[in-house]
């Protein structure tokens, strides 16, 4: 030990032993190259989830603009491995694996503990330690439990011997030096070095309140009552060496050991190259050969009635030069062989992702975009600089998609196939709820300090909105609680399987990463999470379900079983007018992608007219483009009403630079590559530099490292000659990106999408309607809208009846010869599939009477009810009171033996009970409670003559108006929505006639708050504004809560609880982006919505009246 | 038939002790999410409902006051209007969690008719800031469902069936289910129901619908299940010519808890909690309440804590014009132990100890008879806190627990203890010389007299618990230190050196036997 000494940290527990560590991997590795230590070894509780971001966090460092930390981290030594925590009592042990068969081993290990556990949990014992034990240097890390510690070395020197460490941390506990000696002593005794750690949980003293509020999480108590779970004090942090050797001077023998392990360990994550899986090269064949005959052999059938055009077998050369170059091909054939199997099952499918759009993947049929006609180029998608596999996600039925996920399994194999994990961290609200439980506030405070928080993305709290709860953000519990919440964002509380991406290997797989148990039956999941797949350099095929696949494919069977056209995708006929047409119109209602309130509004002034214009309009209503201001500047320009130019650098830069990056877009970046590209191009971003700014885009909302790029951005434009304000809008749209990045590739798979769905829709409006139906839930519309779209466009809609219908919807051929729609009973809340089943497996030539279903189809009481509540029983001549007193006199479902004989009998006359008959308004009211749909009424038309009186114009009325005229109008509300920067409020408005959408501005809120939230039929006075494409709003200055109306509707003394319908909560990513005034907003956020059960009597109840949930943008 | 009285009220006495500006709400936790279970009128004027979650019901009023709510307190309170209402009948039943059910047969005259007592208990209520809703009627079931879903009334007798008839269906607290189905059928009232013939009826929703309709329609009676049992013993003891004088009073405890004791020994139960209740002739009552911790029979040890206990009154008795009545309840019986002699006399001491509370604690208070209880932190002079002596023993009998104090914990085998047998209140400064930054120290004066540190072990870092101040506390090193004279102490530094503080002080903690 003489001047400098040298240390590395081998106990080093990260915030992936969740709830136990308090600082992320990348900062403790941070830590211990600022302190000049040697090297770090992580070692997590039975995980190794946080290895790869410590590797990352390395990785990143070594390639700093600084030379000395650049140097630094070279000659840094990162080991990775776990902390073993045995079920039987034994010591923690941290096992390092010294080559890459020891990681295997270790993996393994991890695998059959995670394998034999519950989801997240991991049982391990002695006994599999020692059997995996070959290849892996342990560190024994005794507690106080003197036997156990004996009882340990003994066994464990039976078996290891030169592999064992004995662990030792000065923690300044009082008899610090006195265990020590203790341990000397029985590391001497069993012949076993002493090592010298810190047993660290935080890389500096002052996350010590962050390590107490987590243990605390963990244990789910108070701090004020945690006592001594808690650690006693600050000192288990990364030391300075100096400072360790000053604790370990009666043991410098303990310091020495530290090297010793680091120059055995010659085990890196580098070493875990990839080798992609052989299955699908026959053998003898290459996989670029292979690949090469499937393309040319598959290419004449894409091409079948033109032949193969030249264009595209120039494409298919220059494509495969490049997958040849860089060794691409085993991963398409990959996808290939798992769309070849969904082809066989009948599944639909289509790719996306920057390698999708390449005419290898339309040959090979992958993707429906024809390479020939689009002009995407694959090139464009892929630089071979970036050594990181392609990129094809592959979506499919959502319905059928488990379907593929367990063929993977099957064909790969549990022990070669994965899902990835995604990293399930704290967001404002769970950080700041658990904080504050934490520190002792009562949800009624963290609620409020929660609401505070808009949308779940952002990751500042902010004082104001903080005050606005009626909290003051100086007390100092408050203070502390948003600090503590501050800090703990980002922690990763858990992992979870990712929604579809797979890693399959030619080797074993938990011979690479652990393999764990995922919550769902028939899963496992291994423990890193894309990004870190990214780094390691993995491949990974995204299995993702799309709702919309599953619906165009129901169309697709409907249009063969009943007009007797075979289509598939790439078959459906291309460029019709008359469907841009349709979309001009902004007449989208379940239409792919652009069926939400902004992208309708969109539409007309777009005005889509060709392929790519569709491609556009899904990449446009975006958070890029908006926050980007993109937007406008676009519709300009391809209006005619604004020159397009190019931005362009000072002399001596080429002043056209830009013109190849945005000529498709008129000169304005909407893509997430142009953005991209701009920054490499404009901003001269090395290769490097762009892939830093590409991750810091995916993880911006976890990380926020995106700012360190933004001046280096600007500034460099601005050097080049670029107007700063062009520069800082593109940075914008790049952080827009971040949130929710559209690349062009993905644009014009989706747009492929869009326009088969509008065909379908457009041709086959009853089709459309009753796949759409049965596709649900999916998409931005509840039944009620879909149904009303399609009779507004002309279709029959019958209602679900026990002689007609099945369990989904299905077409009936009407006398005129149209296609009409009867509903199924899968409209009716809570019936069951089977009992469908049972009924149309009996139903023969039809019932007769209620008693007559009951005996025959053997169905449920509760079915019965169910039925007859929902009016099912009209074709027997009973309405659905008279059938649901005759459902209710049946015996109840399982009579004693005895008595079984003596149901079968007739049921005894009885006296009548004269019920009264049931009122019009009534049967609508319980339409919407069983249904969420009424065929018979809508609910405003029932109330019209009251309205009539009071002057209020129907929506369609109000459609029609002249711009600026005031007007009243009054709906069920369907939608309510405050966008990002919360100026104004959308609400969607519905009576008989159509919809019609009203715009609050928020200085108007406070007065009209309680109405717009809670309002179930609102009453709105304002301006009509009509805009130049013919968008319609409705600028309210007063609005009217008029939902006693509903109550009065039926003699129940309460409302139909939610007529208020809406969408966005399905599917929240899609639905972002609204426009008004010409004024675009960013990322709307939904207040309202969320189908709710309808009961009327029990409306009272909570659970029915739950119109608004999380309507927290408004606190 | 008997006459029923029912009675409801509203939560708000606890909106008094809250700072309550603007509407107020009380919540609760169900089924996940913060809900309303009890609205202020202004939160009624803005449209909030019951069952609300509280995320929704602040994203319409964002002013709201949300208060958690107190199932025991509330409870507590409820118990306390039933103890009230005691006045008017001893047959009182609690209803839920908000109302009252009470059987006045025979008793209404007492207090001018049925009228009076309503108009009686209404005002008294009122005035202690309460809503009330109430109904009289035949039944139970009948003024149940008048007053709390017909807004309240007298019914005279035998117009049940017409008073019950407007209210909905929903009165016959038959579920959900049940009263939507009715409704679904047409049948909105009790009324529709009444009119139809009963076997339909029972044949869809069972028996229980005619017999629970039977019931409302005052056809049918029960009687109330009353709030709580009759005390286990009561004797008393009326006096044609009232008596004042406390000697009086004392004989008749006297000869009462003979009684009493008597009636005990006949079960094998002894009494834990005694109540005596003196009835001035003017009709104000006063109870006095002993507890003992071991069930007692015998008169003296009894009379002797009544004594004690009217010694210690802060307002002396008063007995006006005299007491007409004594009566004395055995409020808690247990089975009388006959105490077993333990070799140890360990059993002994803990009963002569729980006698010894018993009587302190009776004369001077609960909250002056204390005794320590371990603390479960790392900071050595919050280790212990105190509680009533009395506090620690039932809860201790409560579970069963042997009366060992077990929180601290032991030192390991073959470790000296860490914490010293005398801490002092307040740290002692004293100087120190110690080698930095963490080094033992190598002597200190401590009042005057300088110890040469012969050997020390530590430092026991303890950093202070930084959520309870504002501004952080410095850490301490604690050190176990014996001097050349053999004295041990128990010395920390406070301040690590350079990382808080660069002038470190010194104190001695306590002293090791």
């Amino acid at each position: 030990m003489t001047d400098t000494p040298t240390y590395a940290e081998l106990a080093t527990t990260t915030n992936f032993s969740f709830l136990r560590g308090a600082s992320q991997p990348g900062d403790l590795v941070t830590q211990a190259l600022i302190l000049g230590h040697q090297g770090i070894g992580i070692a997590d509780r039975n995980s190794v989830a946080g290895t790869a971001r410590a590797y990352r966090a390395l990785k990143e460092l070594r390639t700093s603009e600084d030379e000395a930390v650049r140097a630094q981290a070279e000659a840094f030594q990162l080991v990775v491995g776990a902390r073993l925590v045995f079920a039987d009592g034994t010591p923690d042990i941290l096992a390092y694996p010294e080559t890459k068969e020891g990681w295997g081993r270790l993996c393994r290990l991890l695998t059959l503990g995670k394998r034999r556990a519950e989801k997240g949990d991991c049982i391990l014992t002695r006994q599999d330690l020692i059997k995996h034990a070959r290849g892996l240097l342990l560190i024994l890390m005794p507690d106080d439990d003197v036997v156990a510690l004996e009882d340990a070395l003994t066994m464990l020197t039976k078996t290891v011997s030169d592999t064992l460490w004995l662990g030792t941390s000065m923690g300044r506990k009082g008899k610090d030096r006195r265990h020590l000696l203790t341990l000397k002593d029985c590391a001497e005794r069993h012949g076993v070095p002493l090592l010298a750690t810190n047993d660290v949980l935080y890389h500096g003293p002052e996350q010590r309140p962050l390590q107490d509020v987590v243990t605390c999480i963990r244990e789910g108590v108070t701090l004020e009552m945690a006592g001594t779970l808690l650690e006693a004090n600050a000192e288990r942090h990364l030391k300075a060496p100096e400072e360790m050797a000053r604790l370990f001077k009666d043991a410098p023998e303990a310091l020495a050991e530290i090297e010793t392990i680091l120059t055995r360990i010659d085990f890196t994550l580098d070493q875990l190259a990839y080798t992609y899986p052989d299955e699908p090269i026959p053998p003898g064949r290459t996989a670029q050969s292979w690949l090469e005959e499937l393309v040319w052999k598959h290419a004449p059938y894409r091409y079948y009635d033109t032949g193969v055009p030249e264009k595209v077998k120039q494409l298919l050369r220059d494509e495969l030069k490049l997958i040849d170059e860089l060794d691409y091909a085993p991963y398409f054939l990959t996808i290939h062989d798992i769309v070849r199997v969904a082809n066989d099952k009948g599944i639909l499918c289509q790719g996306r992702g920057s390698a999708a759009n390449s005419a290898v993947c339309y040959v090979l049929g992958i993707t429906a975009v024809d390479p020939a006609e689009h002009d995407l180029l694959f090139a464009r998608f892929i630089s071979s600089e970036r050594k990181e596999p392609p990129d094809i996600d592959v979506d499919f039925e959502h319905e059928r998609r488990e379907e593929i996920i367990q063929h993977i399994y099957e064909r790969y194999g549990r022990d070669r196939a994965g899902i990835a994990a995604t990293v399930i961290s704290y967001r404002p609200r769970s950080a700041l709820r658990e904080v504050g439980k934490v520190m002792g506030l009562t949800e009624d405070v963290t609620a409020r300090m929660a609401g505070t928080v808009w949308g779940s993305f952002g990751t500042e709290v902010y004082n104001k909105h903080i005050r606005q709860a009626g909290l003051d953000p100086d007390n100092p519990v408050i203070k502390r609680v948003l600090d503590l919440a501050h800090q703990i964002m980002g922690f990763p509380r858990h992992l979870s399987q990712h929604v579809g991406g797979f890693v399959l290997t030619r080797g074993r797989l938990d011979e690479l990463v652990p393999v764990g148990n995922a919550a769902m039956d028939n899963r496992t999941f291994i423990e890193w999470d894309k990004d870190d797949i990214d780094a390691l350099g993995l491949m990974k095929v995204d299995v993702l379900g799309l709702g919309m696949l599953s619906c165009i494919r129901k169309g697709l069977d409907l249009l063969r079983n009943h007009e007797g056209i075979d289509y598939a995708l790439a078959d459906v006929p291309q460029e019709d007018q008359e469907v841009y047409g349709m979309l001009q119109k902004g007449d989208s209602i379940g239409v792919f992608q652009v069926e939400s309130r902004a992208q309708m509004n969109m539409l007309p002034r777009l005005r889509p007219k060709a392929f790519y214009d569709l491609v556009i309009q899904v990449a446009i209503v975006r958070p890029g483009p908006i926050q980007g201001d993109m937007v406008h500047p676009y519709l300009r320009r391809r209006n005619g009403e604004e020159g397009v130019d190019f931005p362009s650098p000072a002399p001596p830069h080429d002043p056209n630079e830009l013109r190849s990056v945005l000529g498709r877009t008129l000169g304005v970046p909407l893509f997430q590559e142009q953005a991209m590209k701009i920054a490499m191009v404009a901003a001269e971003f090395s290769d490097e530099e762009a892939n830093g700014l590409r991750r810091a885009m995916a993880t911006f909302r976890h990380v926020g490292t995106i700012h360190m790029f933004e001046q280096k951005m600007v500034e460099r434009m601005v050097a080049r000659g670029y107007e700063r304000e062009f520069a800082e809008r593109c940075f914008n749209q790049i952080k827009g990106f971040g949130e929710y990045g559209f690349p062009e590739s993905h644009a014009a798979s989706f747009a492929k999408l869009v326009y088969i769905s509008s065909w379908i829709k457009h041709y086959h409006p009853a089709i459309f309607a009753c796949s759409l139906l049965n596709a649900q839930p999916m998409g931005f519309y509840a039944p009620a809208q879909i149904v009303r779209d399609a009779r507004e466009h002309g279709v029959t809609v019958l209602p679900a009846d026990i002689n007609h219908s099945r369990w989904d919807n299905t077409l009936e051929r009407a006398e005129e010869g149209a296609l009409a729609l009867r509903l199924g009973f899968r409209q009716i809340d809570g019936i069951h599939e089977d009992w469908a089943k049972d009924l149309t497996d009996e139903r023969d030539l039809g019932y007769d009477s209620v008693e007559d279903l009951w005996r025959r189809a053997h169905l449920p009481h509760r079915a019965l009810k169910l039925l007859a509540d929902s009016d099912a029983f009209r074709s027997v001549g009973l309405d659905r009171r008279d059938a649901l007193w005759a459902v209710r006199r049946l015996p109840d479902d399982e009579p004693l033996p005895l008595f079984e004989a003596a149901q079968r009998h007739e049921l005894s006359p009885e006296p009548a009970a004269n019920l009264p008959s049931m009122h019009l308004a009534e049967h609508v009211v319980a339409d919407y409670q069983t249904t969420r749909l009424s065929l018979k009424e809508h609910p405003m038309t029932l109330l019209r003559p009251g309205f009539d009186a009071e002057q209020v114009l129907t929506c369609q009325q109000v459609n029609e108006a002249r711009d600026g005229l005031w007007v009243r109008t009054a709906g069920v509300v369907l939608i309510r929505q405050r966008p990002g920067k919360g100026n104004a409020i959308f609400i969607t408005l519905e009576d008989e006639t159509s919809v019609v959408n009203i715009v609050l501005w928020a200085s108007k809120l406070e007065s009209f708050r309680p109405v717009v939230m809670a309002s179930k039929l609102m009453l709105a006075c304002g301006h009509v504004q009509r805009s130049k494409e013919g968008v319609i709003h409705l600028m309210a200055t007063s609005l009217a809560d008029r939902t006693d109306r509903l109550a009065n509707l039926s003699n129940l003394h309460t409302a139909p609880a939610s007529l208020a319908r809406a969408d966005e909560v399905i599917r929240p990513i899609l639905s972002r982006g609204d426009s008004v005034k010409g004024g675009l907003v960013k990322e709307p956020r939904t207040i309202s919505t969320r189908p709710s059960a309808l009961r009327t009597s029990e409306a009272r109840h909570p659970r029915n009246v739950r119109i608004i949930p999380k309507s927290r943008d408004f606190h | 038939m008997g006459r029923q009285a029912a009675t409801s009220k509203q939560i708000t006495h606890r909106l008094s002790r809250a700072p309550a500006k603007g509407p107020t709400v009380f919540i609760e936790k169900q089924r996940s999410a913060m809900r309303l279970v009890a609205l202020s009128r202004e939160a009624v004027a803005q449209n909030l409902e019951h069952g609300l979650t509280l995320a929704d019901a602040r994203a319409r009023v964002p002013n709201l006051v949300a208060m958690e709510r107190d199932m025991v307190a509330d409870a507590d309170w409820l118990e306390r209007l039933a103890d009230f209402c005691d006045r008017y009948t001893p047959l009182v039943a609690l209803d839920e969690e908000d109302g009252l059910i009470m059987d006045i047969t025979g008793c209404a005259h007492l207090f001018g008719g049925e009228a009076a007592l309503r108009e009686d208990l209404a005002q008294r209520l009122t005035h202690a800031g309460m809503t009330l809703v109430s109904a009289l009627a035949g039944t139970p079931d009948a003024a149940r469902a008048i007053a709390r879903f017909g807004g309240g009334a007298i019914v005279p007798a035998g117009n049940e069936p017409d008073a019950a008839a407007p209210l909905s269906v929903d009165a016959l607290d038959m579920g959900h289910e049940t009263a939507r189905a009715l409704s679904r059928a047409g049948l909105a009232t009790l009324g529709d129901l009444a009119s139809r013939p009963r076997t339909p009826l029972a044949a869809r929703f069972g028996q229980a619908l005619p017999t629970k309709l039977a019931r409302l329609l005052g056809e049918d009676d029960i009687s109330i299940t009353p709030r709580r049992p009759l005390p286990p013993c009561t004797v008393e003891r009326r006096f044609g010519e009232p008596i004042g004088r406390e000697e009086d009073v004392m004989a008749t405890l006297a000869h009462l808890m003979g009684e009493a004791g008597s009636m005990l020994e006949a079960r094998g139960e002894g009494g834990r909690a005694f109540e005596l209740s003196l009835f001035r002739t003017d009709g104000a009552v006063r109870r006095l309440r002993v507890e003992t911790s071991l069930a007692l029979r015998q008169a003296g040890p009894i009379v002797r804590l009544f004594q004690d206990r009217i010694d210690t009154l802060a307002d002396p008795l008063d007995p006006g014009f005299g007491y007409d009545l004594i009566r004395l309840a055995v409020l808690v019986s247990a089975p009388f132990e006959q105490p077993q002699v333990s070799l140890d006399g360990h059993q002994a001491a803990l009963a002569d100890i729980a006698a010894l509370i018993d009587r302190l604690t009776t004369r001077l208070g609960r909250e002056a008879v204390l005794r320590f209880v371990a603390s479960d932190t790392h900071i050595p002079e919050r280790a212990v806190y105190m509680v009533p002596a009395k506090d620690y023993e039932d809860a201790r009998k409560a579970q069963g627990d042997d009366g060992e104090n077990k929180s601290w914990p032991a030192p390991l085998p073959g470790d000296p203890p860490s914490r010293p047998i005398h801490l002092f209140e307040h740290p002692q400064p004293i100087e120190a010389v110690a080698e930095i930054p963490d080094g033992p120290p190598l002597k200190f004066r401590w009042r005057r007299v300088l110890h040469e540190v012969a050997r020390a072990e530590g430092p026991e870092r303890i950093a202070p618990e930084w959520w309870q101040q504002d501004t952080p506390l410095p850490t301490r090193d604690y050190y176990r230190v014996e001097d050349a004279d053999g004295r041990r102490f128990w010395l920390f530094r406070e301040g690590l050196y350079q990382r808080e503080t660069n002038q470190p002080s010194w104190f001695v903690h306590g002293v090791f036997a």
